[in-house]
C-alpha cells in the first residue's frame, strides 16, 4: 500500500522539482546575461568597476561555496535550458539596446570572435591541432566578400564560399601540420600566417597593403547597412549584425556540441590525448586531425567574412600574429574546450580594454594585470571543460 | 584574494583620479570633443604627443574668458589598428554629446574610419595621417585634414632636388602603403621637372642587406638615391652605401627625418636631405608660446612631429563651435568653409576636398641635427652636398 503510494507520488514530485530546477537555471543564466549586457552598455566607470567586481566574486566563490557548486551542477544537468535561456536573454538584450550603435557593434564583435573561437576549440582543444594563424583565416574570410560582394552572388552563399576558401587555403599547410607535432606544427601555422600577410601585402589585385572595402551584408536583397527601423521601432544598423553574429555563434555552438557528444568528439579526444594508443585502436590520426583542422578553419572563415562586412574594410594588417594570439588567449582564458567560456573570455578580451578607455595609455596595463590575475587564480581558464563522464556506460546502465 | 582586492582598489583609485581631473571649472556649458590616436603600441610616442597637444589647446582655450563653452577632450586609443579604430570611431560618433573629433595618426586606421564618420555625421579633423585617399578618396563633407599629404612631400622633393641640379635618381622604397605611395607621388612629380629615374627597387620594410640593390646602383651612377620608407630602412641604406663607396646624394621622405636616423647612420648622415610638411616650431609665429606652454603644463612626452597639428586642429574645432554653437551640422559647415584661419602651423585653407593646402619643407642633416634648409650652412654655401 505504502510503496504504491510512494511510486504514485514520485513522478509528479520529480517533475515538479525538475521544473523548479529548470526555472532556477534559467534565472541564473538570465541574470548572468543581464549583467553582461549591462557591462557591454554601461559607460559610467563606477558601474563598470562594480560589475567587474561582481563577476570576479562570482568566479571566485562559485566553486568555494556549496550553493555555488550546486548551481554549477544544476546548470550542467540542464544544458538545454541553459541554451534556451541564453538565446532568449540575447534577444531580450538586443531588443532593449536596439538603438545603441556602439553596444551592438561590440555585441556582434564578441559573437563573431566567439564563433572563431569555436572553430579553434575544435582544432586545438578537441583534436589537439595547433593553429597560430587564426587571424589569418579570419582575414581570408573577410577578403572573400571584398572580392565577391559586388558580383551579385547572394551574400549567404558568399559566407559559405568564405568558409570553403578558408578551409581550402588551410589545405595548403595540412600536410606539414599532419607530419609535425607540438611546437613544430605550431611553427608551421605561424609561418603560414606570416606568408599570408606578405602575400596580401604585395598582391595589388587584393588591394595591396591598403586593403579593400567590403560591401555591407545583405540578406535577400535587404542591405544591413540601410536598416534603420523595424516596424514601429528605430533601430541601429548594427542590430541585424548583432543578431546575425549571435545566430552564427548559435550555429557554431550547435555543430561543435553535436560533434563533441558524438563518436567524432570521442575520436578527437582520443587522438589528442594519445596518438599511439588511438592508432592502436584503429583510429586514423591523419583523418581526424584533418577533419578538425578543415571544419575549424571554415568556421573561422565564415565568422571573418561577416566581421569584414560589418566593419566594411579589410587589410593585410588584420592577419597579423598579434591578432591570432588574441584569439588564442580567448580560448585559454575561457577554458580550453568550453564554448561558454569562450563567450565570457571574448567579453573580457574585447570589451574590457574598451571600457578602460578613460585611463588612456594605462588601460592595457590594467587589462594585462586582470588577465594575469585570472590565470593565476583559475589556471585552467574561467570555465574549464567538464571531464567526459562515461562511468554510467562502464557500469552497464544508461546515462 | 588579498592581492586581488588590492589590484581592484588600485584600479578604482586610478579611475577616480582620472575622472576628477576632467571636472569643469566654470558655469559655462560643457562641450565634448574627441581625440583619437595611437596611445599604446609602437606609434604611441606620436599619439601621446598629439593627445597632450590637443589637451593643451583645450586647457588654454578654457582659460580664455572669451570662450563661450567649457570644452572637454575625450581621448580614445585606436592602437593603430583599423578594426579597433572603427570601434572607437563608432563609440565617439554615436555619442551625441561629442560634437567633433580630432582623429588618427595612422593612415590605415584613418582610411578605415571615414565611412563611420560620414554615416554618423561627426565632423572630424585628421591631425596626422598622410595618405591622400583619406580626403581625396571620397567626397565626405565630415572629413577635414590640417596636415599635408604625401603628394605635397613628393612634389616638394621632386622640385627641390631638380632645382639643386640633380638629374638622375634611383628610388628604394618599402612595400607598405606608405613606401609605395611616396614612390608614386615622387615619380609622378619628377617627370615634368625633367628628372630621370634610372631604377626603382621595392624592398620589404625589414630587409637587412642591400648589397644586391646597391651594387646595381653603383653601376648606374645616379646623382641621388631617394628613400621612400622609415628610419630603419634609411639607416641601413645610408651605411651600406658608404661601405660600397657610392658617392650619390641621399634624400628621403619624412619617414627618415628622425633622431634615430642621425644616431643610426652616424657621421654618414651628414648632408642627407629630407622633406616634412611641418616647419620647425621656431618658424611659426606662435611656436615659442606653444613650446613654453607645453613645457609649463608638465607633460611627460614630447609633442613630437604632429603635436602642433593636433593643437591646431583642436583650436580650429573649438573656434568653429564658439562661432556656431555645439551642433554637428553647423560645425561641419563652418569647418568646410575654413579659409585663411590663423593656426599654430600657419594659415589653414581647405580645398574642395577639405584638405589643408600646405607645402612641404626641406631639411638637411647638419652636424648631427636636422636643420631647416634655409637656415643651413648648405643653403648659405658654406658646405657642399655630398652628391655635388
Amino acid at each position: 500500500m505504502e510503496t504504491a503510494q510512494l511510486t504514485g507520488t514520485r513522478p509528479a514530485e520529480v517533475v515538479r522539482t525538475q521544473g523548479l530546477h529548470r526555472l532556477l537555471v534559467a534565472a541564473i543564466v538570465a541574470l548572468l546575461f543581464a549583467g553582461g549586457g549591462f557591462l557591454l552598455h554601461s559607460e559610467a566607470q563606477g558601474e563598470v568597476i562594480a560589475l567587474l567586481a561582481a563577476f570576479v566574486a562570482i568566479f571566485v566563490f562559485a566553486e568555494r561555496l556549496s550553493a555555488g557548486r550546486r548551481a554549477i551542477a544544476l546548470c550542467r544537468a540542464h544544458p538545454g535550458t541553459v541554451n534556451l535561456a541564453a538565446a532568449v536573454s540575447v534577444l531580450a538584450i538586443a531588443a532593449v539596446l536596439r538603438e545603441e550603435h556602439y553596444t551592438l557593434l561590440m555585441m556582434a564583435t564578441v559573437a563573431l570572435f566567439a564563433t572563431a573561437a569555436a572553430g579553434l576549440t575544435l582544432q586545438m582543444a578537441f583534436a589537439g591541432v595547433p593553429n597560430f594563424a587564426g587571424a589569418g583565416f579570419f582575414a581570408i574570410g573577410a577578403y572573400v566578400p571584398a572580392v565577391l560582394g559586388g558580383t551579385g552572388i547572394p551574400h549567404l552563399v558568399v559566407l559559405l564560399i568564405a568558409g570553403c576558401a578558408a578551409a581550402l587555403l588551410g589545405l595548403a599547410i595540412l600536410l606539414p601540420v599532419l607530419r609535425t607535432r607540438g611546437h613544430y606544427a605550431a611553427l608551421v601555422t605561424i609561418a603560414f600566417g606570416l606568408l599570408l600577410r606578405s602575400f596580401l601585402e604585395v598582391n595589388d589585385v587584393l588591394g595591396g597593403p591598403q586593403g579593400m572595402k567590403v560591401p555591407a551584408f545583405s540578406l535577400f536583397g535587404l542591405s544591413f547597412a540601410r536598416i534603420t527601423e523595424i516596424g514601429p521601432y528605430d533601430v541601429s544598423f548594427y542590430l541585424p549584425y548583432a543578431l546575425a553574429g549571435c545566430a552564427l555563434f548559435a550555429l557554431a555552438f550547435f555543430v561543435v556540441r553535436r560533434l563533441e557528444t558524438s563518436f567524432v568528439g570521442l575520436a578527437f579526444d582520443a587522438v589528442r590525448s594519445d596518438e599511439v594508443a588511438a592508432s592502436v585502436f584503429g583510429l586514423s590520426i591523419a583523418r581526424w586531425k584533418a577533419t578538425a583542422f578543415l571544419i575549424g578553419n571554415a568556421m573561422i572563415g565564415v565568422a571573418g567574412a561577416l566581421y569584414g562586412m560589418m566593419n566594411g574594410f579589410v587589410n593585410p594588417n588584420s592577419a597579423n600574429f598579434g591578432d591570432s594570439l588574441i584569439m588564442l588567449s580567448i580560448l585559454v582564458l575561457g577554458g580550453f574546450g568550453n564554448l561558454w567560456g569562450a563567450v565570457v573570455a571574448s567579453v573580457v578580451i574585447l570589451v574590457i580594454p574598451e571600457k578602460l578607455q578613460a585611463i588612456q595609455e594605462y588601460r592595457l596595463v590594467i587589462f594585462a594585470l586582470l588577465v594575469i590575475a585570472i590565470l593565476r587564480f583559475r589556471p585552467s581558464g574561467l570555465m574549464p571543460r567538464a571531464t567526459r563522464d562515461l562511468s554510467a556506460l562502464a557500469m552497464g546502465g544508461q546515462r | 584574494m588579498m592581492r586581488n582586492r588590492n589590484i581592484l582598489r588600485l584600479c578604482s583609485a586610478v579611475l577616480a583620479a582620472v575622472s576628477l581631473a576632467g571636472a569643469p571649472a566654470f558655469a559655462r556649458d560643457t562641450v565634448k570633443i574627441a581625440f583619437i590616436g595611437p596611445l599604446t603600441g609602437g606609434n604611441s610616442a606620436t599619439g601621446l604627443g598629439g593627445r597632450n597637444s590637443a589637451s593643451l589647446a583645450v586647457d588654454l582655450h578654457n582659460a580664455n574668458p572669451a570662450s563661450k563653452y567649457t570644452y572637454e577632450l575625450v581621448p580614445f586609443d585606436d592602437e593603430c589598428k583599423p578594426n579597433v579604430g572603427v570601434q572607437v570611431a563608432t563609440k565617439a560618433a554615436s555619442d551625441k554629446s561629442i560634437i567633433a573629433g580630432i582623429t588618427h595618426y595612422c593612415s590605415a586606421v584613418a582610411i578605415a574610419t571615414v565611412d563611420t564618420y560620414n554615416r554618423f555625421g561627426l565632423p572630424v579633423v585628421v591631425w596626422g595621417a598622410v595618405l591622400p585617399e583619406i580626403t581625396y578618396g571620397n567626397d565626405y563633407p565630415e572629413i577635414h585634414r590640417v596636415n599635408g599629404t604625401m603628394i605635397n612631400e613628393g612634389k616638394m622633393a621632386a622640385e627641390f632636388l631638380t632645382k639643386q641640379g640633380f638629374k638622375t635618381f634611383v628610388v628604394i622604397h618599402d612595400t607598405t602603403d606608405y613606401g609605395k605611395g611616396q614612390n608614386k607621388y615622387f615619380a609622378e612629380n619628377l617627370k615634368p621637372q625633367g628628372g630621370d629615374i634610372l631604377a626603382t627597387f621595392a624592398v620589404p620594410p625589414d630587409q637587412q642587406d642591400f648589397t644586391a640593390e646597391l651594387t646595381k646602383v653603383k653601376e648606374l651612377k645616379p646623382d641621388v638615391v631617394f628613400i621612400g620608407g622609415l628610419t630603419p630602412l634609411g639607416v641601413r641604406v645610408r651605411s651600406q652605401m658608404d661601405r660600397l663607396g657610392i658617392p650619390a646624394q641621399l634624400a628621403g621622405v619624412s619617414g627618415i627625418m628622425s633622431a634615430g636616423f642621425l644616431d643610426g647612420a652616424g657621421a654618414a648622415a651628414e648632408g642627407t636631405i629630407s622633406f616634412h610638411n611641418g616647419a620647425p616650431l621656431t618658424r611659426y609665429a606662435g611656436g615659442k608660446a606653444f613650446m613654453d606652454a607645453y613645457a609649463k603644463a608638465g607633460y611627460r612626452e614630447d609633442p613630437d612631429a604632429y603635436g602642433p597639428f593636433a593643437f591646431s586642429a583642436a583650436n580650429l574645432i573649438m573656434d568653429a563651435i564658439d562661432k556656431v554653437g555645439p551642433d554637428r551640422k553647423k560645425v561641419r559647415a563652418q569647418l568646410n568653409g575654413t579659409k585663411g584661419y590663423q593656426a599654430l602651423v600657419g594659415e589653414i585653407n581647405f580645398d574642395d576636398h577639405r584638405q589643408n593646402i600646405v607645402s612641404a619643407n626641406v631639411y638637411v642633416a647638419q652636424d648631427g641635427k636636422w636643420v631647416y634648409w634655409p637656415d643651413s650652412a648648405y643653403a648659405a654655401g658654406a658646405k657642399k652636398l655630398p652628391g655635388k
